[in-house]
């Protein structure tokens, strides 16, 4: 138990920079940008120092008690890094990004205080070591969220903003009252590997299940799930780092990983399983992922075919959570890192597009691929990878997915992982066939940044999705490689099931 | 040996990596005829068996070469090996020939690595490149047939990758061995032409350019047999129903391909029903393996021997029908093209009798009434063959004279007398002793000598009475069902608005489907809410 505090300064590092930052006048762009990539860097520094911690067997507990019976913990377990060294890489990508996407734009200095809240938000909520905490947190995330999305100040930006807002408050109503019964129930409920409902009287089963309920339908808003998703696809009209910030990085994530805190650390595995929960939710997550893909298929508007990609790709990570047992655990986990690099991928490319060329449908995109080819080859990286073609990310997930559904005995998984995948590659297929093999049909929509030499678009904008990409094809390449983030879920999976394994 | 290993699948990958650069790419031109040679020297040098770990990579992979992982390297390496150089030649004037040899590329590390890799992940992986790389060969020309083969293809390739995913979770799992042995028979079926599946095949060698299609024809679809062959249970246990099923599949293979290949007027389109048919000897081959596992022992050699003769035969006839084409139909050219016609047709002293005898003797003992069958059908099955090659040297000799290009004929010629050599000599250098010996006996010569010449002499009767075949449409079933199709979405517009080609952007966009703007409804989430919200309040009261 040493170092309690470096839990509380990986909070701190963006939450300072982000204070600050709303101070500063709109011209101190270097001073911002320092701030920023300062903030980030340190984040990374704190994370790596606890990663080589836990990996050895140490753990990270910073407790505050606000009254008693209430306590105020961050906790930095494994499971707890695999979320917030994802968000912390992703967050200096898109920060990078952000500064070359909002060149010249105005309102920068809010722009980037909220992201940083954002982010704070992001880290808190993944090292929450309690409901009351992931709560406080995950509201923190809402309220951080809302002014990014509405940053353009249109009025289609307002209503997107207004719809965001009435569905995230209300889960987070859902989750609130959930919380408040379950600590009535229970008392102060710590996330322990393996759960701690179990020891509760067999008369509670009832009161158990409804309370999973309406945690699962408060974390369910954000984590998109089918019907509550309507606010993601109408989110699109976000500026693009942002919209890699929601479906990437944070928000979406937030939810996923509530559920992965809820089922595991809350509940535990096997008592979830001997209340008859996890079945109606693989169901959930199921239902999701064709719905979420078939209405990918309709969409024109790019963003927004990749925003119901997430509503699907998303419950991936609940699926996994759902099949019973420590290799679906594995593909569940790693598709919490892997999801985000890939799609962040896609929607930095999709902002690349916007911005250089003015193209923001996909019949738009008519031989993009010859005068853009490192972003398209980026962005079909990040496709392929979403269809799951080996050896790209999304691939390793599908695979342990697949046998973790069979490990839990429920072969039908495997039906709906083949037909997701069909259904990707209905959607993205014809895209990549746009941009790679069609002429292009004279000029573009609007081209606002020239080609310049070697650069088919502004450096900050090029490099991000690049790299993005390049670790999409590095996490599936490498996945059995020492910390990679398969290996990590790995880790987790071994600790969570030795709870009750003896 | 184990840097030979790495560099037989880097070396694709780089000189494809160099092509993406336009300051590199004459340097990956100048390398890319060569990236099939670590390959070819690894085959011909390894010990056997062979295994080097690497688990860093993807989920662990395992490379190595057991005795029939050596001959498809071998034959598979030799292709591309005379495809790459005869690409170069054949695509000396083409603008887009790096974006040619980038795909080409691709699809050989793909291919190669199905040969080296023992564990089924990796295995997934590689021919998930190789099927999904072949797409770029096949629309190569951009052309709307080219582009139909393409969608075809790639529906159809898709489709199969999920079923071999499914397969290979599944076979893990003595439990669902017979849903495993199911999806792996139709999903590597796609690539091996099995009835129904096969549709793709003959629209996608019509439509490649030649060297294309020759390592389509030649090496990719062994890759499908390999599947198989690693994955099916074959010589483990019994399957009496999946075995008569795939062996009556591969009948029915042999002979439809050549009916249908009969019809055809293009040489790349017969010759994909003639890979149909020869695919077939393999189902019924397998589908014996499965039937009767202690027959499985004695199949197996032959069945690889088979794959080495019909893919190097195939390799050969596409890689002589483009020297016909571009250097013109000369004497020398059909009697080079003659050769692995006969082969395949099993003519006396070609790699096709020999393994032909070997399957036939493989198969004879067979529970009733399976043998009694085979015995009678088979002979018939290398009739059609002959009859095949015959109007596929008809519809070659006939062609139009070559329209002369600058491309240079020893490009074109060298590499297809390389493939010509390897067919007439390798398949006897690797078959056992006694097969050779049983091939060589007297009965077993006159036995083979009949199909061919009683094809010959068929052809000529037809010539002089001037029959004339039908005509069917590569793809044949498809063309029909893509018909009914059509016709359904006009008279039901109420379906979704699919096209084969999958929507991009389709009509359909402009409105939500009835049930998602219901959940999206705000009257509808409230209520739900307020109901939820209730029902929690009520539970409280209770409980309380």
């Amino acid at each position: 138990m040493s170092d309690p505090w470096l839990p509380a300064l990986v909070v701190l590092s963006s939450l300072l920079p982000g204070l600050i930052i709303f101070f500063l006048a709109e011209s101190r762009i270097r001073l911002r940008t320092t701030l920023n990539l300062t903030g980030a860097l340190v984040k990374l520094g704190f994370i790596g120092v606890m990663l080589w911690g836990v990996q050895n067997g140490r753990e990270y507990v910073f407790r505050h008690t606000v009254l008693p019976g209430l306590d105020l913990v961050l906790h930095a377990d494994a499971l707890a890094l695999l979320f917030v060294s994802l968000s912390a890489v992703l967050w200096l990508f898109t920060t990078l990004y952000a500064i070359g996407y909002l060149e010249g734009a105005p309102n920068r200095s809010r722009f980037f205080g909220f992201f940083s809240l954002c982010v704070t938000a992001t880290v808190g909520v993944a090292m929450a070591g309690n409901l009351f905490t992931f709560f406080l947190f995950y509201e923190l995330l809402t309220l951080a969220t809302y002014p990014l999305v509405v940053h353009r100040g249109t009025d289609k930006a307002l209503r997107a903003g207004h719809v965001y807002l009435a569905y995230t408050l209300a889960g987070g109503a859902l989750l609130l009252i959930g919380t408040v019964w379950l600590y009535g129930l229970a008392g102060q409920v710590d996330f322990v590997h393996g759960g701690s409902l179990s020891a509760l009287p067999p008369e509670a089963a009832g009161q158990l299940q409804l309370i999973f309920l309406l945690l699962i339908a408060g974390l369910g808003v954000k984590a998109a799930l089918v019907p509550l998703h309507g606010w993601l696809p109408m989110a699109m009209v976000a500026p693009a780092p942002v919209s890699a910030l929601l479906h990437a990085v944070a928000v979406v994530k937030a939810g996923a990983f509530g559920i992965v805190r809820v089922v595991y650390e809350v509940y535990g595995i096997e008592f979830a399983q001997s209340l008859a929960l996890l079945l109606p939710l693989a169901i959930a997550a199921s239902i999701t992922i064709i719905w979420g893909s078939l209405r990918a298929l309709f969409q024109d508007d790019l963003k927004k075919r990749l925003a119901y990609s997430t509503v699907s790709q998303v419950s991936y990570i609940v699926l996994g959570v759902a099949l019973f047992g420590p290799l679906g655990t594995m593909g569940g986990l790693v598709h919490l890192v892997h999801q985000g690099i890939m799609k962040i991928t896609l929607f930095f490319c999709a902002g690349n597009y916007a911005e250089t060329l003015g193209i923001h449908k996909v019949s738009e995109m008519d031989g993009v691929g010859r005068r853009m080819p490192w972003t398209t080859l980026a962005f079909s990286l990040g496709a392929l990878g979403m269809i799951g073609v080996p050896p790209l990310a999304g691939f390793v997930s599908k695979w342990y997915l697949g046998v973790g559904a069979l490990e839990a005995g429920m072969p039908w998984v495997l039906a709906v992982l083949a037909a997701s995948s069909l259904l990707n590659a209905a959607y993205f297929l014809p895209i990549l066939h746009r941009a790679w093999f069609k002429p292009a049909s004279g000029s573009w929509p609007d081209e606002k940044i020239p080609q310049r030499g070697r650069w088919e678009t502004a450096p900050l904008l090029l490099i991000p999705p690049l790299a993005t990409a390049a670790a999409t094809l590095a996490t599936g390449l490498f996945a059995g490689a020492a910390f990679s983030p398969l290996s990590w879920a790995e880790l987790i999976a071994v600790r969570e099931y030795l709870a009750w394994i003896p | 040996m184990d840097t030979l290993t790495v560099l037989c699948l880097a070396a694709p990958l780089l000189a494809a990596a160099l092509l993406w650069l336009p300051a590199s790419r004459p340097l990956g031109l100048r390398l890319a005829p060569w990236a099939a040679l670590p390959a070819l020297l690894l085959a011909l040098a390894a010990p056997i068996p062979y295994e080097v770990d690497l688990p860093w990579l993807l989920l662990g992979t395992r490379l190595g070469l057991d005795e029939t992982g050596r001959v498809f390297l071998l034959f598979t390496a030799l292709i591309w090996l005379a495809a790459g150089w005869f690409a170069r030649a054949w695509l000396a004037d083409d603008a887009r020939r790096h974006i040619f040899a980038g795909f080409f590329l691709l699809t050989q590390a793909g291919n190669l690595g199905v040969c080296l890799v023992l564990d089924a992940a990796g295995f997934y992986g590689f021919f998930a490149l190789m099927s999904l790389a072949a797409y770029g060969l096949i629309v190569h020309d951009r052309s709307p047939p080219a582009r139909r083969a393409g969608r075809v293809y790639l529906v159809l390739a898709l489709a199969g990758e999920m079923l071999i995913l499914s397969g290979l979770l599944l076979v893990a799992d003595a439990t669902h061995m017979p849903a495993a042995v199911a999806c792996l028979i139709l999903g590597f079926g796609v690539k091996t032409g099995l009835p129904l599946l096969h549709v793709s095949l003959p629209l996608a060698y019509a439509a490649t350019p030649i060297p294309g299609a020759a390592v389509l024809a030649g090496a990719m679809i062994n890759a499908g047999l390999l599947g198989w062959l690693r994955f099916l249970p074959l010589g483990e246990a019994a399957l009496p129903g999946a075995g008569s099923a795939l062996m009556l599949a591969g009948l029915l293979a042999i002979f439809y391909g050549v009916a249908v290949g009969l019809t055809q007027r293009q040489p790349g389109a017969l010759l994909a029903y003639s890979s149909i048919s020869q695919m077939g000897y393999f189902s019924v081959a397998l589908g014996a393996g499965l039937l009767a596992p202690e027959l499985w022992p004695l199949l197996l050699p032959v069945v690889v021997l088979y794959a080495l003769h019909h893919a190097l035969a195939k390799g050969a006839l596409f890689l002589g029908v483009g020297v016909a084409e571009r250097c013109g139909a000369s004497r020398r050219v059909m009697l080079g093209l003659a050769l692995p016609a006969l082969a395949l047709a099993g003519a006396p002293l070609t790699s096709g009798m020999l393994v032909k005898g070997g399957l036939k003797a493989g198969l004879a003992d067979l529970p009733a009434p399976w043998a009694e069958l085979l015995a009678a059908l088979l002979p018939l099955a290398a009739l059609g063959t002959a009859l095949l090659m015959v109007r596929l040297l008809w519809l070659v000799g006939r062609a139009a004279p070559a329209q002369r290009t600058s491309a240079s004929v020893v490009g074109l010629l060298a590499p297809w007398l390389v493939l010509l050599l390897a067919l007439a000599g390798l398949a006897w250098m690797m078959a056992p002793q006694s097969l050779i010996t049983k091939a060589l006996s007297l009965g077993a010569q006159l036995d083979a000598a009949w199909p061919p010449l009683a094809a010959a002499a068929l052809c000529a009767i037809a010539l002089r009475l001037r029959w004339r075949a039908p005509m069917l449409p590569p793809g044949d079933v498809l063309v029909p069902l893509l018909r009914g199709l059509a016709y359904l979405r006009r008279r039901a517009p109420a379906l979704p608005q699919w096209r084969i080609a999958l929507p991009s952007g389709s009509r359909a966009a402009a409105r939500p489907p009835q049930l998602e703007s219901q959940l999206r409804a705000w009257g509808t989430a409230g209520a739900l809410w307020l109901a939820l919200l209730a029902a929690v309040i009520a539970l409280l009261a209770g409980t309380g």
